[in-house]
């Protein structure tokens, strides 16, 4: 790899928002019920806003904290859910739907997105405090107790579930708990995520030459300059906010945040001050396309219903995304 | 300046135990300190301690300024280091490992410049690593490797090298071209080199000063001949080491 000046930065940058643009160009040429093709200015700016906007965020999101993860957890398979944030998300919001608890207390007068943001914050604040209550927190033990608490969600999720068997409410948690792009979250939802995934976007950004190093062991990285439970701490409190953020707005899409670092690795090894923007453009990329296919196949009169977004990425993203491991691992 | 590196009653405990008792070492620049003792003996732990990875009691001075006073990006344009075992991953090409070593040196975002490549590529030339240079470290002998890790440290441009058994994966030509290496590190660059060692006769040859550790305690330093005596070291290692002198070279017979 080249050494990375000013001109390799505007490099990875052009060919990141090329990937993205040429994603963006397919979403915008979908509409809603599945016709294609550029009709008016006016169609193109909504589908633009309604589609490839929210999509592009949430993707964005994903693949960036699964970057940040990897890197710091040290675990290739890590993504931004291991801490926690999906566990959190669905049960916030299956508490926001129940009726017992709606109606008598405060919830009710949030939002269900902002209630999965704040579940997905609670579940990976106790995942964090838990792994690092002396200062320190080691990639080993916050993988297994993101997982212990994950577990709990999803334990507690299922035991409301059979207490309360009949829902208020119809397709709205099965998407949120499936990831669906289609979101009925509010103008002010999307706003607070844009601000949080782009804040916490450049933070991530500062961050990856330090994630360079913390690879390593945690001696060579201090010996290298690296302040390493400072660079754990602040990254994995940033990646889960901005994948809050995203779970905010889509409930957990699972894949991306997995796939395409990886996939962005094949291009540029293990520098993540490439591959962090090339990964974000990589998941902004494929959740918009897994978007428009969804539009496609709704507009179709043997599947006629809209499929969740994260069915999408995987059914559609991984076959690809194999491929492309495959060629490039020769 | 006449120390790179000044302990004082440095002692270290980890989880209960006394692992360094009370040492003192000093550190010259242009000059290679060796420690040497049995395994367990605490040469790891007194270099991790001097280098703040595990907490200690006693004074650590660095360019006579305290270690504490240091921030790790600082001690690090400064201090070089190669542990025992450096992590290593598989598809890490050899440039890119080399790179790493000039991370302190790096504003943010981690942009690097021409002289970046130029350290680099002059610590490569040094170590013969140039024609790896696109090799993944996967790809690469152990000895090799070593080489890759201690350019790493290298192109830190430091002032102070410390090395964990640095010739351990090496074959008997490549642990003498190490040694000569890090001879003309010391004398050129005027580094001051600290390694823990487990080779007597290369010690004996290249080091100019001795610290025979035992249980944690120092036996005896001082500059290496006088150090590295039958005594001293049949003392530290539990079995009787024969000295022998010819043309003017130290051996030892074990």
């Amino acid at each position: 790899m080249k050494r990375f000046d000013l001109i390799a930065l505007t490099r990875v940058t052009i060919a990141s928002l090329c990937v993205w643009a040429i994603a963006a160009c397919a979403g915008a040429a979908v509409g809603s019920t599945g016709a294609i093709g550029f009709v008016s200015y006016d169609t193109i700016m909504y589908r633009l806003t309604e589609h490839v906007l929210p999509a592009s965020l949430i993707g964005a999101a994903l693949a960036s904290a699964g970057v940040i993860f990897q890197a710091i957890l040290r675990n290739p398979l890590a993504d931004p859910y291991l801490l926690g944030a999906s566990g959190g998300a669905m049960l916030a919001t299956y508490i926001w739907r129940l009726n017992v608890v709606a109606s008598a207390t405060w919830i009710a007068t949030v939002s269900p997105h902002a209630m999965a943001m704040l579940g997905a914050l609670a579940a990976v604040a106790i995942v964090l405090l838990a792994a690092g209550w002396r200062g320190r927190i080691e990639p080993v033990t916050a993988i297994l107790v993101g997982v212990i608490v994950s577990s709990i969600c999803g334990a507690v999720f299922m035991l409301l579930n059979s207490i309360y068997r009949d829902l208020p409410g119809t397709g709205g948690l099965m998407s949120m708990l499936a990831g669906d792009v289609q979101t009925t979250a509010s103008r002010q939802q999307i706003q607070l995520s844009i601000i949080t995934v782009s804040a916490g976007w450049l933070i991530l950004f500062f961050l990856t030459p330090s994630l360079n190093v913390i690879r390593l062991s945690d001696g060579e990285a201090q010996s290298l300059g690296v302040r390493v439970q400072r660079t754990r701490w602040t990254g994995l409190i940033v990646a889960s906010l901005v994948t809050a953020g995203a779970v905010a707005i889509s409930g957990p899409i699972g894949f991306v945040g997995l796939i395409c670092p990886h996939v962005a690795r094949f291009f540029y090894g293990n520098d993540n001050r490439r591959l962090l923007p090339f990964a974000t453009a990589l998941g902004a990329g494929l959740l918009v396309l897994a978007d428009a296919i969804a539009r496609l196949l709704l507009a179709n009169d043997r599947v006629g219903t809209l499929i969740p977004v994260g069915v999408i990425t995987a059914l559609v993203g991984g076959p690809f995304m194999l491929v492309i491991l495959m060629r490039m691992k020769r | 300046m006449t120390h790179v590196l000044r302990a004082k009653n440095l002692t270290v405990r980890l989880a209960g135990a006394t692992v360094i008792d009370n040492i003192h070492l000093d550190v010259t620049p242009g000059s290679i300190t060796a420690l040497i003792g049995p395994n367990g003996s605490g040469k790891t732990s007194l270099l991790r301690a001097v280098l703040g990875h595990i907490p200690h009691i006693g004074d650590v001075d660095w360019f006579a300024k305290p270690l504490s006073k240091w921030s790790n990006k600082e001690l690090a344009k400064r201090v070089g280091y190669v542990p025992q075992a450096p992590t290593s991953d598989v598809n890490d090409s050899v440039i890119d490992t080399l790179r790493l070593g000039r991370s302190p040196h790096q504003s943010w975002l981690g942009i690097e410049h021409e002289h970046d490549d130029r350290v680099v590529e002059s610590v490569a030339r040094s170590l013969e690593l140039t024609d790896l240079l696109s090799r993944r470290l996967g790809t690469l002998s152990g000895g090799q490797r070593q080489r890759v890790f201690l350019g790493r440290a290298l192109a830190q441009e430091p002032t102070a090298l410390l090395l964990d058994e640095p010739a351990t994966f090496l074959d008997l030509r490549h642990q003498v071209e190490l040694h000569l290496l890090l001879r003309r590190i010391a004398r050129e660059q005027h580094v001051g080199i600290l390694m823990a060692s487990h080779d007597l006769n290369l010690v004996a040859t290249h080091a100019d000063t001795v610290m025979i550790l035992k249980a944690g305690q120092c036996v005896t330093t001082g500059p290496t001949p006088d150090a590295m005596t039958s005594e001293s070291l049949t003392h530290a290692f539990d079995v009787p080491v024969n000295r022998i002198e010819s043309d003017g070279r130290v051996h030892f017979l074990i």
